[in-house]
């Protein structure tokens, strides 16, 4: 089948009734959870895995794809309007989009956002189409050995790319990969690191780390906090750029789509790595670098173009190699496997309407996006006025029935709670627990490949550098910790990051 | 503990809380992971990674501690135990109540239990929110989605 075939076979797919309605239902929930502060996709997506096991595969996958990039587009409203970020990847937003809000340019704003992102999810779209057949077709010559050294670039990349110290970051992938082994060993049958509970036997599930880490510790954390509160400034008015704005958001849309493409392709890339970073290029290439900071049109377009793209281009690893990059895929890797899919070559040679169907779904995710965004802005804003004390509740419901339903047992709950207050003492510690579910569910994987590298090899670790492919993997991960010794690398990582949480 | 980062001496409280988990939990691992067979590189037993993963946890944690012990103090966020305590109790007793009395008591337990972590919260609003969640998460998991649980205790 050639390539119009294919997307023809996506379109399809996607334009069934079911899983368009789940498209749609994605899209609303992740605009949902982008408006409201305090709850982001990944905590969102943590409570829905449970349930996408009641769903046909692509249904499920489709919705939870539509839960990310959908919070790309609401989190920006928030931004705009009230200078509270709903999510991560739109701190930049807030910076020069609460300005022009404040001169009475918000609806400008916002459409420009809203068609930023759409622009840039349609290329990333085509991206993920033309990509994955390449890269995955490179992937199929790929052995235990090569399997290895991507792992170990993928997680040393992506403790580098995250915020926050890097030792720290490496600790948190090793305990992943520690609570990854435990259950019965796969080669051998003998059970390990289970202290004889029966419970553990089958390994720990991923829903039961996702939602202590992510659903409880994120909703004590919230309460410990005094509700941050933005002030809503002045009406909306007209819902459309400026000729002169639109003049000069353009360039920079189409730079943020670079941007964000190829950021989240890379270990660690995503939405939020690519919104700041296109906000410093916008800066540096600006004719008018000081008007930023104070409502220029380009420090709206470009991070939200990005954002929107490394949202969609982070799929290329996982749907291509079957390697997460962040703990949003990671979280899309456990959607697939609980349906028995592994995501990788293989399926796209023998089940093609799983990946077209994805893909097709996210343009028409984006295209529903522009829609409820734009028209109904408003409804939107509304919501903003829901305190937290009536939105907790909910989602506390929905974490507790999700673990509950795994296996209909009190042990998953409990465990979860543990998870919680490991997920709150690392957050007192100031560790981010991304990494640990990154290192958790490439573990296993990590482990089968390089035991099978090794026996191949009779014991000879040279097995590692002698392939082509895995020594160039190697040396680049090498290179990767070099670079995070030098210390003027180190000072512009820290830069940068302060940037983003200023 | 109480003024942050005026005390002035050295030790980054984080960064030695993290090591102390790091090491810990690494401990841990090597400790449960005693009895099992390590094999060598070529027939690698089950105990062989688990442990390689265990002292590189406990190697990296000593080096956060040995950092963080030298560089300017710094504070741990005061942590506020009710919120914790109430979160993690109605959790934990959602999943008893759940298993011998059904989804409806477990729900309202959940709820009401979990509403006092916040102290905005009142009474009406509790009520009324309970009431109406507890239906939708009866229609939606139990009836529309079938999640293995009894709605009533009887």
């Amino acid at each position: 089948m050639n390539f119009v075939d294919l997307l023809m076979l996506g379109f399809s797919e996607a334009l069934t009734p079911t899983n368009l309605g789940f498209c749609l239902l994605g899209a609303l929930l992740g605009t949902l959870i982008g408006v409201l502060p305090g709850i982001g996709p990944t905590a969102t997506i943590a409570v829905l895995l449970p349930i996408t096991f009641y769903l046909p595969p692509l249904a499920g996958l489709i919705m939870l794809a539509g839960i990310y990039y959908g919070a790309q587009y609401g989190g920006s409203t928030t931004a705009i309007l009230v200078n509270l970020p709903g999510e991560a990847s739109s701190v930049v937003t807030a910076v020069d989009g609460y300005k022009m809000a404040q001169q009475g340019r918000a609806g400008s704003a916002l459409a420009v956002a809203a068609l930023g992102s759409f622009f840039a999810g349609t290329v990333a779209t085509f991206g993920i189409a033309i990509a994955g057949p390449t890269l995955s077709s490179f992937a199929l010559s790929f052995g235990p050995a090569e399997y290895v050294s991507l792992m170990l670039f993928g997680l040393l990349a992506a403790t580098i790319l995250a915020r926050g110290p890097v030792l720290k970051a490496i600790g948190m992938i090793l305990l992943g990969l520690l609570l990854g082994m435990v259950g019965i060993d796969a080669s051998s049958g003998e059970e390990r690191l289970t202290f004889g509970a029966v419970e553990l036997f089958d390994g720990i599930d991923f829903v039961v780390i996702a939602i202590g880490l992510f659903g409880f510790a994120e909703i004590i954390e919230n309460l410990e906090n005094v509700e941050a509160r933005g002030i809503l400034v002045s009406k909306l008015s007209r819902l459309w750029p400026t000729r002169e704005d639109f003049r000069r958001a353009w360039p920079a849309v189409l730079r943020g789509t670079g941007v964000g493409t190829l950021l989240g392709v890379l270990p660690g890339g995503g939405a939020t790595l690519a919104s700041f970073c296109a906000y410093s290029v916008e800066k540096k290439v600006s004719k008018r670098p000081q008007e930023f900071g104070d409502g220029a049109v380009e420090g709206v377009a470009g991070p939200e173009a990005a954002n929107n793209a490394g949202a969609q281009s982070s799929f290329i690893p996982l749907l291509t190699l079957g390697i997460p990059s962040n703990n949003m895929m990671a979280m899309m890797l456990s959607a697939f496997i609980i349906h028995g899919i592994t995501p990788g070559p293989t399926v796209l040679a023998t089940q093609p309407e799983i990946f077209w169907g994805l893909v097709a779904s996210m343009w028409i995710g984006n295209l529903m996006l522009v829609v409820i965004n734009l028209p109904l802005i408003g409804v939107w804003v509304k919501l903003l006025t829901v305190p937290y004390r009536l939105l907790y509740p909910a989602i506390l419901l929905f974490c507790c029935v999700g673990v509950y339903s795994i296996n209909n047992r009190i042990f998953d709950v409990a465990l979860a709670a543990g998870f919680g207050l490991l997920g709150y003492a690392f957050r007192k510690a100031k560790c981010e627990p991304g990494p640990l579910l990154l290192g958790f569910v490439l573990g296993p994987l990590l482990e089968t490949n390089i035991r099978r590298a090794l026996t191949i090899s009779h014991g000879n670790p040279s097995v590692f550098v002698e392939r082509p492919i895995s020594l160039v993997l190697l040396i680049a991960t090498a290179g990767v910790l070099l670079l995070m010794i030098l210390p003027s690398f180190r000072k512009t990582r820290e830069e940068a990051f302060q940037e983003e949480e200023a | 503990m109480a003024s942050p980062n005026k005390a002035g001496g050295t030790g980054d409280r984080p960064d030695l809380f993290t090591a102390a988990l790091f090491i810990g939990f690494g401990a841990l691992g090597l400790w449960a992971g005693r009895d099992l067979t390590l094999g060598t590189a070529s027939a690698m037993g089950p105990g062989y990674l688990p442990r390689i993963v265990s002292w590189l946890l406990i190697i990296i944690g000593a080096a956060i501690g040995g950092f963080g012990a030298v560089r300017a103090r710094v504070d741990i966020a005061r942590p506020k135990l009710w919120p914790l305590a109430i979160i993690l109790a109605a959790v934990i007793g959602f999943a008893f109540i759940a298993e011998f009395f059904g989804f409806v008591a477990a729900s309202v337990w959940l709820l009401l239990v979990g509403s006092l972590a916040d102290r905005d919260s009142r009474l009406r609003e509790v009520i009324l929110l309970t009431a109406g969640l507890t239906t939708f998460g009866a229609l939606v998991f139990i009836i529309g989605l079938g999640v293995q649980m009894p709605i009533w205790p009887f």
